[in-house]
């Protein structure tokens, strides 16, 4: 089925640090700023590399308006110094919209037709509210009974799930504590220092007495979102807030985050003609729709379909990249294929790390490559989600 | 008089316990931005123990702060580092723990640094003005005093005002200018004697209560529901009460007494009962420790027996017997069946009346000027609906005077004294009188004060015999409507009807006030004689039609209340609505759509139509899509979505703040604090819209609507409360309407409209509504229980 002409391989990938939104620590730094800063430090681990060569620059936002409007991926290769001759160009699909700049930018090589791109995703969660800045349904969802499921806020979906799965809230709430504790376990081991570039930020405030811009400058290292005071007690007292008598909670769901993640793709030829040591080989990429009132589910559906294209089976994956979007549906996807929780997010999820809707498959794909290098893993990793709206998203990489 | 003005810039409040900080969240209400002191703590932040203070007043509930803005003009602060901010406060309030010692201790600290001008004051409850005045620089004394606020102070009118002797009484006059008018409170002026005044006779109620509940075997249970609501006192009656002040709180204020009041012949009274003691050594302090004389377990709350010492199920209620006679409309009557009943409970609650009128008149020379300021301090301080002495004279002074000398003399009362000789006088008809307020200790009648601030109060708080003749000369009354004028050339209209709720008169009634306003007067005012402003549309009067099933005539009713609303915006002479306590459904509507609205602080706003499964309908949803065409820039739907939300969930302003923010005041509406002063207020207003060379507002020709787009994006967040089972199916219905109603129907996003376009809209989904089962259910629940019904 497979009908490329060449392999595509990463040959750099890195992220931010994750900030929480809207009043976390990157509350004030522009997605498109943190694209350029990403491309920049993505192009900087391969220096070889002529950046007059890159063809595309392919960047995942969720809802790109506003600061992240106007073409991000445009503005951002420009911002970080690329030449004119570098395309760009914003996708959407939102949660999965990172990994299809993967997809997109593999493709291209594996077509023949360019031979570097980088890809990325950047959002803004503090810039840029979930749903936009401003949201408009269509009258026709309502004329019938049978497209209200588009209507559904994400944390309703993970409701139906959990009703639906039989996901109690004893074991989402668990999940979530799990997901914290291998979150911080990872940053005290050091494990995510390979692939985070470091941010400087400024917070520039007046100060009213004298007049003048203070101005404070900071480097920030390490993700905001995981919480050491997290308890299974204080997770069990968390009130639901999509269903009157559900068991989503803020505690068991993802977190509103500011982030942005860059990869470089090259072709074999161009490894060859840089001496390049690829990260990993990009294998293959399947999305599937499922209802939208249990979009949650998606990724039941998507990976065994990425396998397929693979040829491999769900156990030959050394690690999944499964986003934490809910611990409902994380857990109803992990049961039903009987995934292996200690290969599902070795370094905690987005409950813990958070998730920047758009640019989450970018930063997962940069931890899924350093994370199994990290541990001296080699063969195939996933980065996979589900997507709002009912649909799964599952993308498959190779670490030589 | 001669008054110079007294202009509080900055206002400091020393002690933040409950009251001190309640009495700073108060003053920042009425805008005076005031740094709340306490003790400088340990740590990085010196004013931690403040800081928590003003934290903890937005989780107070009833809230001391009338929206949420208000406390950020409360500055934290602590003796050892901010006692130089004292220089520019010109008021300070000193509200620490009632201790002479700490007291004199902090005013020879905070004196040096009060600025030259302030005036200074104590918010003791009990402790001696005089004494502590001792403390205090000579150079202070003239601008010294007691000022007394009752708990919660934001809601309980009373304030009690006491001089020392070295105060300056125009000083008194204009603390008490800024009492009434900035911080709208009931000033009482108070004797410098232990407990002053409410708390003097108001405590002694208390403890007149568990004696008597001792001497008669009542559980506390029964005798609070004995000396609540049913003899017009507060719902909490004595002993919740007393779980809410706290009993430590309770027991201090009966420590006082005890040690203050040696030669009270009640003074045996004055200790804490053996099973009180039990408790305080318990740990059990009332509402703020958990338990206390209620204690509740799971859901089930229980009392404690005093016998026992032993918590019990709570909840039992009076005897029907003695709840029928407490129904008797005729106070004589009445305390005549409970004298004569050998019910314990009548006799229980005979002899408390009968102990407080014996105490309060025994000590009406020594505690107050008059005994007008003695039934007002209980009123306003206590919340009962009538003082002791109105009790008395009520029933007939003569009769009860002697039933008390009676029981006196078979040594039934607490105290084996006489009553004085002027309340046995036999000519003795009571003692407030058309032409004054009975003063013992001068045996004349006092006159109300004289100061200026009262002549904004043209309805002043009345006492039961005071001549209360209706307010100007009348120019048209029907059964719905009283107007009249009082020589100013503005119309002012009250309405007659229960809850001032609007029926088919109040709406004829209206009409005719406009013509006559618009054919005679300069400008029309709404001002209801007492709260509350109006509950709305008078649902009874529907009732005929609504069982006939004669959609036609309530549609027709409907278009009457619309076309009214309407008039108030455009008849040719400005129109003032002045607002206080409820505004709800369509008095909200109508004052919405006056020119202008003068609103008590105490007001208490809202849309709450969905409540009986019905949308407004009297310009309401018209009204707020208008304004959000006017606010947007661009986003209809945006300006609107607040304001949608405001009316599908039925949100009430608690305070005449909150309901600017939420839209149903608008920022030009005027706020007061004291709704004595509203009448005067919206003529002031009204007059000057009319003097101002008033015009009528030019019809609005087209206003933007958020569309059928907009609708389907606020069913978008209904389905999630729907299938979130936030809301019921009805809720849904109805919210659905309403987007669509204020979105402006059927229509393309941005598309223009006229008011009777969304009128028309409002009708007809009121109509549709009212044909509904869910709706009809909702309506008669409401008309039966008087509460709203969620279906």
């Amino acid at each position: 089925m497979v009908k490329q002409v060449q392999d595509a391989y990463i040959v750099a990938a890195t992220r931010t640090p994750v900030g929480k939104a809207p009043r976390g620590m990157m509350r004030h730094v522009r997605p498109d700023d943190m694209l350029a800063h990403v491309i920049r430090r993505a192009l900087a681990q391969v220096p070889g590399l002529d950046p007059a060569e890159i063809s595309d620059v392919v960047v995942g936002c969720a809802f790109p308006e506003a600061q992240q409007g106007l073409n991000m991926a445009r503005i951002g290769a420009m911002l970080a110094g690329l030449p004119d001759t570098v395309g760009g160009i914003t996708i959407n699909r939102y949660c999965s919209s990172g990994i299809n700049a993967v997809q997109i930018a593999a493709d291209r090589i594996r077509l023949g037709e360019a031979d570097i791109v980088i890809a990325g995703g950047s959002e803004s969660m503090s810039m840029v509210p979930m749903m936009g800045n401003k949201v408009s349904l269509n009258p026709a969802i309502f004329a019938g009974d049978e497209n209200y499921g588009i209507a559904y806020g994400m944390g309703l979906t993970a409701e139906k799930v959990a009703q639906q799965w039989s996901v109690s809230r004893e074991d989402q709430d668990a999940f979530a504590l799990e997901s914290h504790r291998r979150a911080l376990a990872a940053i005290e081991s050091g494990a995510f220092t390979g692939e985070i570039a470091p941010l400087e930020v400024e917070y520039r405030r007046p100060d009213l007495e004298r007049g003048e811009v203070q101005v404070q400058r900071r480097t920030l290292t390490t993700d905001e979102g995981p919480r050491r005071d997290t308890t299974l007690d204080g997770l069990s007292r968390l009130k639901t807030v999509f269903d009157a008598k559900g068991s989503v909670t803020a505690g068991n769901s993802s977190q509103m985050s500011d982030g942005a993640g860059a990869v470089v793709l090259v072709s074999e030829r161009i490894l060859r003609q840089f001496a390049l040591t690829p990260l990993a080989r990009y294998v293959t990429f399947a999305v599937k729709g499922v209802a939208p009132e249990i979009m949650g589910i998606g990724p039941k559906v998507a990976m065994p379909l990425a396998c397929a294209q693979a040829g491999i089976a769900l156990g030959d994956l050394g690690w999944i990249e499964l986003n934490e979007a809910f611990a409902a549906q994380a857990l109803a996807v992990m049961r039903d294929l009987e995934l292996d929780p200690a290969r599902v997010n070795p370094n905690g999820g987005a409950i813990a790390l958070g998730h920047p809707l758009g640019a989450t498959g970018a930063i997962r794909t940069a931890t899924l490559v350093h994370g199994m290098r990290n541990r001296g893993q080699k063969g195939y990793g996933m980065v996979t989600m589900c997507i709002g709206t009912g649909m799964g998203a599952a993308g498959i990489l190779e670490i030589l | 008089m001669s008054q110079t003005k007294f202009i509080v810039r900055k206002a400091a409040v020393l002690g933040a316990g409950v009251m001190g900080a309640q009495i700073a969240a108060h003053l920042a209400n009425a805008r005076v931005p005031t740094v709340l002191f306490d003790l400088a703590s340990d740590g990085s932040d010196k004013s931690a123990i403040a800081q928590k203070a003003i934290d903890g007043l937005r989780k107070l509930k009833p809230s001391p702060l009338a929206c949420a803005g208000v406390v950020e003009h409360i500055r934290p602060a602590n003796y050892e580092e901010h006692l130089h901010l004292l220089k520019d406060c010109d008021l300070v309030i000193e509200a620490i723990a009632e201790r002479m010692d700490w007291k004199t201790d902090l005013y020879r600290n905070v004196a040096p640094h009060l600025g030259e001008h302030c005036l200074f004051a104590s918010n003791t409850s009990g402790l001696s003005i005089n004494a502590l005045a001792a403390a205090l620089p000579a150079a202070l004394l003239p601008r010294f005093c007691g000022v007394h606020f009752f708990n919660p102070p934001r809601y309980m009118h009373l304030v009690e005002l006491i001089p020392a002797t070295g105060s300056d009484p125009a000083m008194l006059d204009l603390l008490e200018t800024f009492l009434v008018t900035t911080l709208g409170k009931g000033v009482i002026r108070a004797r410098d004697t232990p407990n002053f005044v409410a708390n003097r006779i108001g405590v002694f109620s208390m403890l007149a209560t568990v004696a008597n509940a001792a001497k008669y075997g009542l559980r506390f249970d029964v005798v609070d529901d004995l000396t609540g609501p049913r003899i017009g006192r507060p719902k909490s009656a004595t002993f919740r009460t007393a779980d809410v002040v706290g009993l430590d709180t309770f027991a201090h204020v009966v420590k006082t007494m005890r040690d203050t009041l040696p030669d009270d012949p009640w003074h045996g009274l004055f200790q804490t009962p053996e099973w009180l003691e039990r408790l305080l050594a318990a740990g059990a302090l009332g509402a703020k420790s958990g338990a206390g004389i209620y204690k509740k377990e799971g859901r089930q709350m229980r009392v404690l027996d005093p016998v026992s010492g032993d918590y019990v199920g709570a909840g039992e209620k009076a005897d029907d017997a003695v709840k029928d006679i407490l129904k008797m409309a005729d106070p004589a009557a009445r305390f005549k069946a409970l004298r004569e009943s050998a019910h314990p409970q009548a006799r229980f609650l005979w002899a408390l009346s009968r102990d407080v009128f014996h105490y309060t008149a025994f000590h009406l020379a020594d505690i107050a000027h008059c005994a007008r300021d003695v039934d007002l301090a209980i009123r306003w301080g206590f919340g009962w609906s009538v003082g002791p002495f109105e009790s008395w004279q009520a029933a007939g002074w003569q009769d009860v005077a002697q039933w008390v000398a009676a029981d006196i003399a078979a040594g039934e009362s607490l105290a084996a004294v006489g009553l004085p000789a002027w309340a046995l006088e036999s000519d003795r008809a009571g003692v407030h009188f058309a032409s004054g307020s009975y003063d013992a200790a001068n045996g004349t009648l006092a006159q109300r004060s004289s100061l200026d601030v009262y002549r904004r109060q043209p309805a002043p708080a009345r006492v039961i015999g005071e001549r209360v003749e209706a307010l100007g000369e009348t120019v048209f009354e029907n059964e719905g409507v009283r107007a009249f004028t009082s020589g100013d050339e503005v119309l002012v209209v009250s309405f007659k009807s229960k809850a001032h709720a609007i029926g088919p008169d109040v709406i004829e009634g209206l009409n005719r006030a406009l013509d006559l306003a618009e054919a005679r007067f300069k400008a029309l005012v709404i001002w209801q004689t007492e709260e509350p402003f109006s509950v709305g549309a008078d649902l009874q009067s529907m009732l005929p039609a609504f069982l006939g099933g004669d959609w036609e005539s309530i549609s027709s009713a409907v278009r009457r209340f619309q076309d009214t609303a309407m008039r108030l915006r455009y008849s040719q002479v400005p129109t003032v609505a002045a607002i206080q306590g409820y505004a709800f459904g369509g008095g909200c509507e109508f004052a919405m759509h006056c020119d202008h609205v003068v609103a008590a602080l105490e007001s208490y706003v809202g849309l709450v139509e969905v409540g009986v499964g019905l949308l407004p309908a009297g310009g309401g949803c018209k009204e707020f899509a208008l304004r959000a065409a006017r606010a947007a820039q661009g986003d209809v739907l945006a300006a609107l979505k607040d304001s949608f939300m405001a009316i599908a969930a039925a949100k009430v302003g608690t305070s005449a703040l909150e309901a600017r923010e939420i839209g149903f005041l608008r920022a030009s509406d005027t706020v007061i604090f004291n709704a004595f002063e509203l009448l005067h207020v919206a003529r002031a207003q009204a007059l000057a819209l009319a003097e101002s060379g008033y015009r009528a507002p030019l019809r609005v020709q087209r206003f933007p609507v958020a569309g059928r787009s907009g609708a389907a994006t606020i069913k978008g967040q209904l389905v999630n409360m729907l299938e979130g089972k936030f809301i019921s199916q009805h809720d849904f219905t109805i919210a659905s309407l309403i987007a669509e109603v204020m979105t402006g129907g059927d229509v393309d996003e941005g598309t223009e409209v006229d008011e009777q376009w969304i009128l028309d809209l409002e009708r007809k989904a009121f109509m549709q509504l009212l044909q509904t089962g869910k709706t009809q259910d909702r309506i008669a629940n409401m008309l039966t229980t008087g509460k709203p019904l969620r279906n």
